[in-house]
């Protein structure tokens, strides 16, 4: 088979905010100290750029301001400011507001923002430098040369359900580069592999939640742009870690959304479910009365914090923003360090081209950017915050609090933690009691179409598309596992925690038991199945470029 | 042959689609949304040997039909049909250009825009005034609301419509046939750049469902592949295509291009019926256009009650056997 290549200076894989930081950083970098023209590749598996680009969002603007001081003038939009901060703490019935917003969740000088929008006008951005911006292309593979990085494959294009070609099929493209950049992303595909083969595992295991989010229109009157509330409590227990966001953006748009820890422990909740009672509280459904729901979407989002970041630079390659788990978990904050860190990574890339050495030994300068810039400032200090909400909630604000107040110095050493799908705990040890059945979440709500939505109409909202006839992207290593021990043992959960009615468990047709079907097409490539799957059989790797969701206005 | 242009209102080039001298069925959709405009309408077709087609189309009450017939336009290319309506568009010069949204044109007329540097309006539903100027009606957030867009700047204003958005059968024919005349084109060599390779059909048995006048499409509710034929055996008596939502086709238990909704085909019968289809918004927004909706449904809160017209509330293994032993009698 004829396969294509392509050679660049610097690839970037994943055009999200990271990727697009870097890129843009390179390219400047280029016209600021001259020399041999630097060629510049992102690839981005989303059919426009932003599509698949989900966030709260608050921005905090330093990274921002890092890379395009003249963003203002550039008609970067951000421009709702936050004007109003509140924090509730919910229980059923009724709401208790905190008198005051603990500093690490003032939001003064920071923006509400689309981050669909603001990731559209940093690929113009990025082009406008120079940038090949590949829209449409995800990298499937890592390409190596002995165990350095040397570029990545793209996918192919034009296989049917069997993995045959189609009429129009073409192969994957070599894209090869003296460094690549991975910005893939929460529980991206590639760094996964990364991670794998060289063992770059960090400190405490990465430790995840769920972001599930919508859109709504409400008479703009109602509440002014700009205003931030955040909730903790109701609808999520003390054992379930997370809380509600309420965003206001101009002219009644809305943003509604549940973060739920991935490491609850009763395996028949249903994290879609905790976000209709969300919006049912009188706090949200007041807000929301009238009103309509006009987008949907859900994502994964690495909690882990410094502890769980792993080592990020190898021969020939970085790792950044999500993909390495730059996420502030107390701040609720991410799209900030994921521009710094690509700032950063960007800097040790050029350095290490232009000195014809792309060594790990030469990118470390990407690491000592790091612990000596902001990136560690902010994440050092709230280090063991995650791990203790693993404790539950009490404990989780009392660490939180004593982390601030003594600027991080204590507790000092990695608290103990586990991947959170070891804590889901089995059906017979969750409902010592008796039988529980399998096929109702423990938090089921009737939906009435109009506050609330199942899973499948709130899926159409994603905008999600794919080609039908292509190779399921969602590959379950045993299926057998799924009708036989995972029945028995914590009753599918993967039908509950997938956002997107991608797993279903439906009759096998002989009467005496049931299958799992994989609704592939539905998938918002959120990566909880990959993160949350109590056996680790799942893996999630991307569909034919071009194909997920549509998260415009998102 | 120079083109005057009406006074008052806008002129309207349609691009008809044809593929060996049939006419796709949806170009008398977009003729019908142009006479809609009140104005003038001319129609334009591209190919070769295209004398049957112009015959045809100028049975419609438009003012001329405009064959551009070019041994290299005889396969479609995007190059060659955005060279040749780029040339057809120029000399008629009018203020609006309709096309039915069809495969060929999402693929060349963007291009064909792009090319005149005049915006495209792609997948309207319909057409109204925004202003005393044309607005198009277009869907968006996956149909939960629908925008007027009025476009702005020179015309021409290229505008394509979703099939099934207007009916062919309410298209105005005129008293006496339109005149006919050839458009002649020079395709310089070099202008085409894709290899026309031969037709090839990816699924075995392509049935094209947006043609068809009475659809029987069937849901979860037939349980496995071995009822089917009952639903067969339905369609067979109405003289209806078989159809199916997102499991069926998904199970293998009928092909993929029997899809009705949002990953398969949108399509407007004279009749749908439904059968054990609960209804989800992604089947809705393929169907919702049909004149005349039956549904036929255990559950009585399904959603596909809210836009059927008809609705039985029962078992489908009760109720179709008995709708065939009343069509037999």
């Amino acid at each position: 088979m004829e396969r294509e290549t392509l050679e660049v200076d610097v690839l970037v894989v994943g055009g999200g905010p990271a990727g697009l930081s870097a890129a843009i950083r390179l390219a400047r970098l280029q016209q600021q100290e001259g020399g041999d023209p630097l060629a510049v590749a992102v690839l981005e598996k989303s059919r426009q750029s932003g599509s698949h680009m989900l966030s709260g969002a608050v921005l905090d603007p330093s990274g921002l301001d890092a890379l395009l001081p003249d963003w203002k003038e550039r008609g970067a939009p951000v421009e709702t400011p936050v004007r109003d901060d509140r924090i509730y703490y919910l229980t059923a019935k009724s709401r208790f507001r905190a008198p005051i917003t603990p500093p690490p969740l003032r939001n003064h000088g920071n923006y509400v923002i689309s981050l669909n929008r603001f990731v559209r006008w940093l690929a113009e951005q990025a082009e406008a430098e120079g940038v090949d911006v590949f829209t449409g292309f995800a990298g499937t593979e890592v390409l190596y040369e002995g165990d350095r990085v040397v570029g990545v494959r793209t996918g192919d294009r034009g296989l049917d359900k069997e993995g045959r070609p189609k009429g129009a099929f073409e192969p994957g493209v070599d894209i090869r580069a003296a460094v690549t950049i991975f910005a893939d992303g929460v529980r991206g595909n590639l760094t996964k592999s990364l991670v794998r083969r060289h063992g770059l595992d960090a400190a405490a295991p990465q430790t995840y939640a769920i972001g599930i989010k919508e859109l709504w229109q409400i008479p703009p009157e109602r509440e002014a742009p700009g205003t931030v509330v955040h909730t903790l409590g109701y609808p999520l227990r003390h054992e379930e870690f997370g809380g509600g966001f309420i965003y206001v953006l101009p002219e009644g748009r809305v943003a509604i959304g549940l973060v739920v820890g991935l490491d609850y422990r009763d395996p028949r909740f249903d994290p879609h479910m905790a976000f209709q009672r969300f919006k049912q509280h009188p706090l949200v459904a007041g807000l929301l009365a009238g009103g309509e729901m006009t987008r949907y979407g859900a994502k994964a989002l690495p909690e882990g914090g410094w502890y769980a970041i792993p080592r990020c630079h190898l021969d020939g390659a970085l790792i950044v923003g999500d993909a390495a788990g730059f996420l502030n978990s107390m701040r609720l904050k991410g799209i900030h360090l994921a521009m710094h860190s690509g700032i950063h990574a960007a800097d040790a890339a050029f350095a290490a081209v232009r000195a014809g050495d792309v060594s790990a030994a030469q990118l470390v300068r990407y690491r000592e950017l790091i612990n000596h810039g902001g990136i560690r400032r902010e994440l050092y200090p709230v280090r063991n915050v995650h791990q203790a909400f693993g404790a539950g909630l009490a404990a989780g604000t009392a660490v939180a609090g004593l982390a601030w107040l003594t600027n991080g110095r204590w507790p000092a050493r990695p608290l103990s933690s586990e991947p959170g799908h070891e804590r889901l705990a089995s059906l017979a040890g969750y409902y010592p009691g008796g039988p529980a059945d399998p096929d109702t979440p423990s938090n089921a709500v009737k939906v009435d179409r109009a506050l609330t939505f199942d899973k499948l109409t709130n899926v159409h909202y994603s905008g999600t598309r794919h080609d039908e006839d292509q190779p399921v992207h969602l590959l379950v290593r045993d299926t057998d596992i799924c009708r036989t021990r995972c029945r028995e043992e914590y009753g599918n959960p993967c039908v509950r925690f997938c956002p997107a009615n991608v797993y279903e468990m439906v009759d096998d047709g002989t009467g005496n038991g049931r299958r799992l079907q994989i609704n592939a097409s539905n998938c918002v490539h959120c990566k909880t199945c990959d993160i949350m799957d109590p056996y680790q059989i799942i893996d999630w790797v991307p569909p034919e470029g071009g194909g997920g969701p549509e998260y415009e206005g998102m | 042959m120079p083109f005057g242009r009406g006074e008052r209102t806008d002129m309207v080039l349609v691009i008809a689609e044809q593929r060996d001298g049939v006419l796709n069925n949806a170009s008398w959709e977009a003729l019908v949304a142009a006479q809609q405009m009140g104005g003038p309408v001319r129609v334009a077709v591209a190919g070769a040997d295209l004398g049957a087609v112009g015959t045809e189309l100028a049975a419609a009450d438009v003012e001329s039909v405009l064959t551009v017939d070019h041994p290299d336009l005889a396969a479609y290319t995007p190059d060659g049909f955005v060279a040749a309506f780029a040339a057809v568009v120029a000399d008629a010069a009018p203020d609006l250009v309709f096309l039915a949204h069809t495969y060929q044109t999402r693929e060349f007329a963007p291009r064909l825009a792009a090319r005149l540097g005049r915006p495209f309006i792609a997948d309207c539903v319909g057409v109204g005034s925004r202003n005393d100027r044309p607005a198009f009606v277009r869907p968006m957030f996956q149909g939960k609301f629908v925008a007027d867009v009025a476009p702005t700047g020179p015309a021409p204003h290229f505008v394509s419509f979703q099939i099934g958005a207007f009916r062919p059968d309410a298209l105005k024919r005129g008293a006496a046939p339109a005149p006919v005349a050839a458009f002649p084109v020079t395709i310089e060599p070099g202008t085409i750049r894709q290899e026309v390779e031969a037709p090839f059909q990816e699924a075995k048995q392509a049935v094209d469902l947006t043609q068809a006048e009475r659809i029987v499409a069937v849901g979860r509710g037939i349980k496995g592949q071995e009822h089917l034929k009952i639903v067969e055996s339905l369609a067979a008596a109405l003289g209806a295509e078989v159809a199916a939502s997102r499991p069926i086709c998904d199970s293998g238990w009928l092909p993929m291009d029997r899809q009705i909704g949002s990953s398969g085909q949108t399509v407007a019968p004279k009749l749908y019926l439904a059968l054990g289809i609960s209804g989800a918004i992604q089947h809705l927004v393929g169907m919702k256009g049909s004149r005349t909706i039956v549904a036929v449904n255990k559950d009585a809160e399904a959603p596909i009650f809210e836009v059927a017209d008809y609705g039985i509330v029962g078992d489908l293994f009760d109720v179709v056997p008995a709708i065939i032993a009343a069509l037999d009698a």
